[in-house]
């Protein structure tokens, strides 16, 4: 995205409707600035119109159940070599005995990375910065907070105003 | 009461009546909660003397001997694990069928399954004796290579039962995340407010948050699928892997897949029906979520009665005269109350839900509840305790006696895992905020604009 000059201002906007938020996305979006969006819930809509490719995080779980399946099987194939000694009659490297170990790690393996994934995609656990946010945001209402220059901020308050904005405020970005 | 055509999926409320709602149950506790908490924690307590009482004295104070080896604490390992169960196939497998019924009740449900999962766990490691040697069964570096026996289907349960409880405890945690945020933007003690400002990481819920999110949440459905069946099935061939009669039967998965998740909807009704009446949740748990519970009951014990069937038909076509003889043991031995009373908890009164009316009858559903968890305990007594009772020869048959130990350690773990329960209750929302908010419409200015979405 396009940066307009030195972003030293964070204009908030907290929405009640959907569509108002919506089409003020669009039009900071034309706009050229950067700007985050707040809601209280996951939206398709908020989805499509701020990020609409795939997440990587796919990447996270695939590597990690590859991984696990790895670590599984070769866990039960190399402590059986290691002291080879034939129980019940079966081979010292039982695959369908040890399927079992490589399907539970795969799974494992997959799931844990899926959680470091998301903390890292996610940027938490950061408990301190939160710049332009409101509590209102995780109870019943959207956030819109557009990154602006001092010579923009007044302008695209007005904007957010104009177009539904309940309330608009200009901050000190941090 | 509610006619077919009143229940819809549809809830009558909006986004702060449903914050305001679900954080009215973190509100200080009352008498009540105090009571039922107290009541966990003496329970809880007797199971710990007992258990106590069973190191220092030995396992010859348990009912477990010869030919009885596994009882009541493997019965109990398998009815908590069944208990467990539901809680995954709630929360991830009704996710991925986009089941509208399950967003009320999955975070109960998650909570039952990791809690339950903590109770069952500790089975295995009373039934042994010995729990500080409890360490064996993992694949440690040793000086004389003495590593488990990884055919042997009791590592399997291992492996199964620690990457559930892993991933069930992983899966619970994301889906707390935003809820807890929520509590902190709300919380009104410094305390509270300290509590989840750590618990919530920091959570924001802004665009790019949700977006790798849902990805995350969608991905954890995807991999807890299919343990929601490796489980359970791994827990059966414990048994089905022994020649034991009445164990040796390739139905035994399906089998206890079914059955555990029949249990586990049933314990998800038992603890949502008070709470539901306690923290007054009429508008956001209705009719339409117990119709989708009931629906789940009557499928799995259709399922259950099919396969107790099954178990007899193959018993007498396979011609095995030990397999037919521990089938008819088992309605007309020695445990055949056990036997009939499973085959009336599990098979007869479920049948009662074909009712409408009694569908809706939210006590009807409370006490149908508690029947078929009695009855699935039954169903894990009747498979352990009938089968080795009457192992091949005579001279090896045998009986049980009960002991005030193992009651204790029983009475215990339903103390331990209520403890858990009364905590998150009161600590953590057992409703999920926003995933109930995902499916109100949201507010919109336009009509217009609201149906182009």
């Amino acid at each position: 995205m396009t940066m307009r000059g030195n972003t030293n201002k964070i204009v908030v906007g907290v929405f009640h409707y959907m569509d108002d938020l919506l089409s003020n996305i669009e039009s900071v979006k034309h706009g050229g600035y950067e700007y985050k969006v707040y809601s209280p819930m996951a939206r398709h809509e908020i989805e499509d119109a701020t990020y609409p490719e795939k997440s990587p995080i796919r990447r996270f779980t695939l590597v990690g159940g590859v991984f696990g399946c790895i670590a599984g099987w070769s866990l039960a194939i190399l402590c059986s070599l290691d002291w080879p000694l034939r129980v019940s009659a079966k081979d010292i490297v039982s695959p369908p005995g040890f399927f079992v170990v490589g399907y539970e790690w795969t799974i494992l393996f997959a799931a844990l990375a899926t959680f470091l994934g998301l903390l890292h995609f996610c940027r938490i656990p950061d408990i301190f910065r939160k710049v332009g946010y409101d509590p209102r945001f995780s109870d019943n209402k959207f956030g819109l907070v557009v990154s602006a220059n001092s010579g923009d901020a007044e302008a695209i308050k007005k904007h957010l105003l104009e177009n539904g904005a309940e309330e608009a405020e200009i901050k000190d970005a941090l | 009461m509610a006619k077919t055509s009143e229940i819809t999926s549809e809830l009558k409320v909006d986004y702060a009546r449903v914050t305001e709602l679900v954080l009215n149950m973190l509100k200080p506790p009352g008498a009540g909660w105090y009571a039922l908490f107290v009541t966990c924690v003496a329970a809880f307590l007797w199971g710990a003397v007992a258990w106590t009482i069973q190191i220092l004295d030995g396992l010859q104070v348990a009912g477990i001997t010869h030919p009885i080896g596994w009882g009541v604490y493997i019965t109990n390992f398998v009815f908590w694990v069944g208990i467990a169960h539901s809680g995954t196939l709630i929360s991830a497998v009704l996710f991925l069928f986009r089941a509208k019924f399950r967003m009320p009740i999955y975070r109960l449900a998650e909570a039952m399954t990791v809690f339950a999962v903590l109770t069952a766990g500790l089975f295995p490691l009373i039934h042994v004796g010995r729990p500080w040697l409890a360490y064996w069964l993992m694949p440690y570096p040793n000086e004389r290579a003495l590593w488990p026996n990884f055919r042997s289907p009791l590592l399997w349960d291992v492996f199964a039962v620690s990457t559930y409880l892993t991933v069930s405890a992983t899966f619970f945690i994301i889906g707390l995340i935003p809820d807890i945020a929520v509590c902190r933007d709300k919380a009104k003690t410094a305390v509270r407010k300290v509590l989840y400002t750590l618990t919530s990481l920091g959570w924001t819920g802004n665009n790019t948050q949700w977006k790798h999110y849902m990805s995350a949440y969608l991905f954890f459905a995807g991999l807890a699928t299919p343990l929601v069946v490796s489980v359970h099935s791994v827990v059966s061939w414990d048994f089905a892997m022994g020649l034991v009669p009445g164990w040796h039967t390739t139905i035994f998965p399906p089998y206890f897949v079914a059955g555990a998740i029949f249990s586990g909807v049933a314990m998800v009704l038992t603890l949502i029906i008070p709470l539901r009446k306690v923290f007054k949740l009429e508008e956001i748990i209705t009719p339409f979520h117990f119709e989708g519970m009931c629906k789940l009951i009557l499928l799995t014990s259709g399922i259950v009665t099919y396969a107790y069937a099954t178990e007899f038909y193959v018993a007498w076509f396979s011609n095995n005269q030990f397999e037919r003889f521990q089938f008819w043991f088992r309605p007309f031995g020695d445990f055949k109350l056990a036997f009939w009373g499973m085959t009336f908890c599990n098979c007869i009164a479920p049948l009662s839900l074909w009712i409408p009316a009694l569908r809706r009858n939210i006590t009807y559903l409370f006490i149908m509840s508690i029947i078929i968890n009695i009855g699935m305990w039954l169903e894990r007594f009747n498979i352990i305790f009938t089968s080795l009772a009457r192992e091949f020869i005579p001279s090896a048959w045998g009986g049980y006696n009960f002991s005030w130990i193992e009651v204790g350690i029983t009475v215990g773990s339903f103390g331990w895992f209520g403890m858990y329960m009364c905590l998150f209750i009161k600590f953590f929302p057992s409703v999920s905020i926003t995933e109930i908010k995902e499916i109100l419409p949201p507010p919109v200015r336009s009509t217009k604009s609201h149906a182009a979405h």
